[in-house]
């Protein structure tokens, strides 16, 4: 089954998307921060798609973004930011990390899990 | 020829220029070094042997003579030596010129001079001998005269073989020189040929390939320069010059029909933004509105300052839309543009589709948005496309239409309950709710009791609601048995409010009132009624209701051409619901002319009744009815003869009366016509003269002695019947008409001035809101273009059409 890495310090959300997802027929593992959601991913570099919050406490998203292609050197996973604003600066970085796409709250369920799908592989 | 072949041409040329100079050039060089040699090795060395052989001669002569004068034997012994080897050695010189003479010459001198020699060398030896011989004296003298012979005879052919080898000598280094000098003349000659046509041919090859090459890269640049792409460069060659310049001509060609395409699909789309009849604009990064748009979003918007505007505050501001949404669009539209196209599939739900907005005039708005992206190959959103509609005459038309639904369906909802219980059930549940207000009333506080009584009223009128499926009324009333039922439960969760209660309850009351209106005006319902007397008030059947309701579940409400057809559809079945024929309106006078006549002795009329589709509001029933029994009566009564005096005339003996109805010029007219003896007007003047309405001997008008008949108490008749001549006869009749806003006239249709009886029609104007037509909008409505709808009667005589008064 496609995993995917849900990655939100909010537990209100992560169990939202976490639950809606695995209602869409995926494998979901949770991760706290992008600290944990980092530590995660290295244990299971199968991982195709990344679902992430942008700001969080001890490591934000975007960081963990840019750690995953700099530190881990994992180029082929998906990461899609769910965020409330998106400020220019933050999608230049988002852009330079390789942040496919933004998924603005509140989402909508049936508008991305097709996509969401095809990117868990 | 190609270019190639030229400038294969032109190197061939210049190798084979270049090979014949060389191949020239080495042939005479050689030539000219064994000339040289020929100078050097030959002719030189033995012209200067010559001029030895003469040095040599010398040298013999100082010898002999030495040897003649020699003091001693020994001495002259030793230069007899010395002159023998003088001699070998001369003999040996002349031997080599005779080898390399080179002419007769020569060789003869030389012959010459060796006889010389051996006859100068016997003078000296015989002269030496005399020496040694000691006879010097005679040796002496043999000296100077033998040996001095020969020696001038050898020195002269010595000489002259000198000379003639020294001109031997010039005319050789002449020759060479010569032979030099034409050398040189010819490589020259031809150096400068290859020089001249090679020049030609680089001349050529410029003419024809260089040239041509900047023409064509001139004519290019200038293309690409000015973009105009109508221009081509002239082909005058088939080389490969000529093939690229077809070769850049077809694309040119190619390019100015895809540049006209795109013209004229810019032109189109430019057109487009123009006229189309929204308002349509795009954004790029940041959100800023491109200042491409169309034309229609400025009187949109309500303003030109709208290229380069941020999409937030051009579209948004001002609107009823939260901080927090306006938030979301605004992160929704950056997640989008710059992004992969699976970012407008995420975040589209949250592009607002509907706002209202207050404008700069004051307006407010309901302006419809929907959202698309606009990507590049690589599926990546460049832009956003939104395309803004004013829908807020739409919204308004959805509004009024839903309300007319409603209005519909509330009719559906009483046509299914009989007059009489629906009337039993208003007034029941008017009770019901008089009670409960009462009793709110009554409570300021909460009261158990009261809340129970209040639920069991307000349950009961939902009940007997539903009974009779009465649907919109059940709704309301559910929600305020809701209130009591929530009031019920051991810990409310709502407080006892006297007032919000009282003002639930009025909205109920409004609601039932709505019902009872409705079923009094819209269906002429008003009472208890008659038992199974609803249907002969109604034009409208439930059946139409419902096809109507169904048109309207199916109207797409976002085009506003199938909801102005729904409303119009609606508001046509509502007009036409409480209306009537003038059939039905008259009915029952009509039913009572065959009695009527037969109590007059005469037959019984045809009457003939074209209502132009138009039918009559029944709350102008009882006036019509009212006032056509007098006008009806009249026309049998006054109007059409018996039937022996209508035999006697040659008329039919059944009399025709006609009666018409029309909307036109803003009224409901009504025209009115027998084919009887016509208006009475000598009997008018004399009972007017008797009344004293009139002077005796005055003089009037037929139009104003007809105009008497409407005064209070005037009758022609001589006798009371029970049909006519009481008296209350046309003024009552003028009365009824007025008192609905009408008018009623006599208006003479023959040209018998002054005649005692005259033909005549009654007209009746009536407020045009009595009337509906059938089957058109009213406005459209046209007498003269509408089919004449005929009540069914036997008519056998054609009835002149009714004109429009207009």
């Amino acid at each position: 089954m496609a995993q995917v890495l849900v990655v939100d310090d909010s537990s209100t959300v992560r169990n939202e998307v976490c639950g809606f997802l695995k209602d869409a027929g995926l494998s979901v593992i949770p991760a706290l921060d992008g600290k944990d959601g980092l530590d995660k991913l290295r244990a299971n570099p199968s991982i195709k798609l990344v679902v992430s919050d942008v700001n969080m406490p001890n490591m934000d998203g975007l960081t963990m973004a840019e750690k995953i292609r700099g530190e881990l050197g994992n180029q082929a996973v998906n990461i899609i930011m769910l965020t409330t604003e998106n400020s220019p600066s933050v999608k230049e970085r988002g852009k330079a990390a390789g942040v496919k796409g933004w998924i603005v709250k509140p989402f909508n369920g049936a508008a991305v899990i097709a996509t969401l799908k095809k990117l868990a592989g | 020829m190609k270019i190639r072949h030229r400038i294969a041409s032109m190197v061939i040329m210049t190798l084979v220029a270049i090979l014949a100079i060389g191949g020239y050039a080495i042939t005479e060089s050689r030539g000219n070094a064994q000339h040289v040699e020929s100078v050097t090795d030959g002719v030189i060395p033995t012209t200067l042997a010559s001029a030895d052989l003469v040095s040599r001669a010398k040298d013999i002569q100082l010898n002999i003579m030495a040897l003649v004068s020699a003091p001693d034997a020994e001495i002259a012994s030793q230069l007899k030596e010395k002159l023998a080897a003088q001699k070998t050695a001369q003999a040996e010189a002349l031997q080599r010129q005779l080898e390399a003479a080179t002419d007769d010459t020569q060789r003869g001198l030389v012959i010459q001079a060796q006889e010389s020699l051996e006859n100068y060398f016997a003078s000296i030896e015989d002269t030496a001998q005399l020496k040694l011989a000691g006879q010097a004296a005679l040796a002496e003298a043999n000296l100077f005269a033998t040996v001095a012979e020969y020696q001038r005879e050898f020195g002269q052919i010595i000489d002259t073989l000198r000379i003639e080898k020294d001109r031997s000598k010039d005319a050789a280094i002449a020759a060479l020189r010569h032979s030099l000098s034409r050398t040189v003349g010819a490589l020259s000659g031809v150096t400068a040929a290859a020089l001249l046509l090679l020049s030609f041919a680089g001349g050529l090859l410029y003419r024809q390939v260089i040239r041509p090459i900047g023409h064509m890269q001139a004519e290019m640049s200038a293309i690409a320069a000015n973009q105009d792409f109508t221009r081509r460069v002239p082909v005058t060659r088939e080389d490969e010059i000529g093939q690229s310049i077809t070769a850049f001509n077809s694309m040119i060609a190619r390019i100015e029909e895809s540049s006209a395409q795109l013209r004229q699909k810019t032109a189109d789309i430019q057109s487009m933004l123009q006229n189309i009849p929204q308002g349509i604009l795009t954004i790029a990064s940041q959100g800023q509105v491109h200042h491409e748009y169309s034309a229609h979003l400025e009187s949109i918007l309500e303003t030109r300052d709208i290229a380069g505007r941020n999409i937030m505050e051009l579209i948004f501001a001002n609107s009823n839309l939260g901080a927090d949404s306006l938030a979301q669009v605004d992160a929704a539209v950056a997640a989008c543009l710059g992004e992969d196209l699976m970012n407008f599939e995420f975040n589209q739900h949250l592009l607002v589709g509907e706002i209202e907005k207050k404008m700069p005039s004051g307006a407010l708005k309901v302006l419809d948005i929907s959202w698309s992206p606009i990507t590049d190959g690589q599926d990546s959103i460049v832009r956003l496309m939104l395309c803004v509609r004013d829908v807020t005459e739409l919204r308004k038309l959805a509004a009024e239409t839903a309300e007319q639904k409603r209005e519909l369906e509330i009719i559906g909802e009483i046509l299914g309950v009989s007059q009489e219980k629906f009337h039993e059930f208003i007034s029941g549940t008017l009770r019901f709710i008089d009670d409960s207000e009462q009793l709110v009333r009554q409570h300021p506080e909460q009261d158990a009791q009261a809340v129970a009584q209040l639920f069991r009223n307000l349950h009961t009128v939902k009940g007997n609601a539903r009974t009779y499926a009465l649907q919109h009324l059940t709704d309301v009333v559910h929600q305020a048995e809701q209130t009591y039922e929530a009031l019920r439960q051991p810990r409310p969760e709502i407080a006892w409010d006297q007032q919000q209660l009282l003002a639930e309850l009025a909205g109920v009351r409004r609601f039932v009132e709505r019902y009872a209106r409705i079923n009094e005006l819209s269906l002429g319902r008003k009472g208890p009624g008659r038992r199974g007397g609803v249907e002969r008030y109604l034009m409208v059947d439930k059946t139409q209701i419902q096809e109507t309701l169904q048109r309207l579940e199916a109207v797409n409400i976002a085009n506003i051409h199938e909801l102005v057809a729904a409303r119009d559809a609606i508001h046509k079945t509502l007009r036409l619901l409480g209306t009537e024929s003038i059939r039905e309106t008259l009915a029952g006078i009509l039913e009572s002319l065959p009695g009527l006549a037969e109590e007059l002795g005469k037959c019984a009329p045809r009457v003939v009744i074209e209502d132009h589709g138009t039918v009559i509001k029944n709350q102008l029933g009882a006036t019509l009815k009212n006032a056509f029994m007098h006008l009806l009566r009249n026309a049998l009564d006054h109007g059409i003869e018996g039937t022996e005096e209508r035999v006697a005339t040659g008329k039919d003996p059944v009399g025709l009366i006609r009666l018409e109805l029309c909307v036109a010029d803003g009224a409901l007219r009504i025209r009115l016509a027998d084919d009887g003896r016509g208006l009475a007007l000598a009997r008018i003047r004399e009972r007017a003269q008797q009344a004293g309405f009139i002077e005796p001997g005055q003089t009037l008008s037929d139009e104003a002695l007809a105009q008497q008949i409407f005064r209070p108490g005037f009758s022609t008749t001589q006798a009371v019947t029970t049909v006519s001549g009481r008296g209350v006869g046309m003024d009552a009749v003028q009365d009824f008409i007025r008192r609905e806003g009408g008018q009623i006239e006599i208006r003479f249709t023959d040209e018998a001035v002054g005649a005692d009886h005259r033909r005549f029609e009654t007209l009746i104007s009536l407020p045009e809101h009595f009337a509906e037509s059938v089957g058109r909008k009213p406005e459209t409505t046209r007498v003269a273009a509408t089919e004449p709808t005929h009540t069914e009667m036997p008519a056998d005589e054609p009835v002149p059409g009714i004109q429009p008064a207009a």
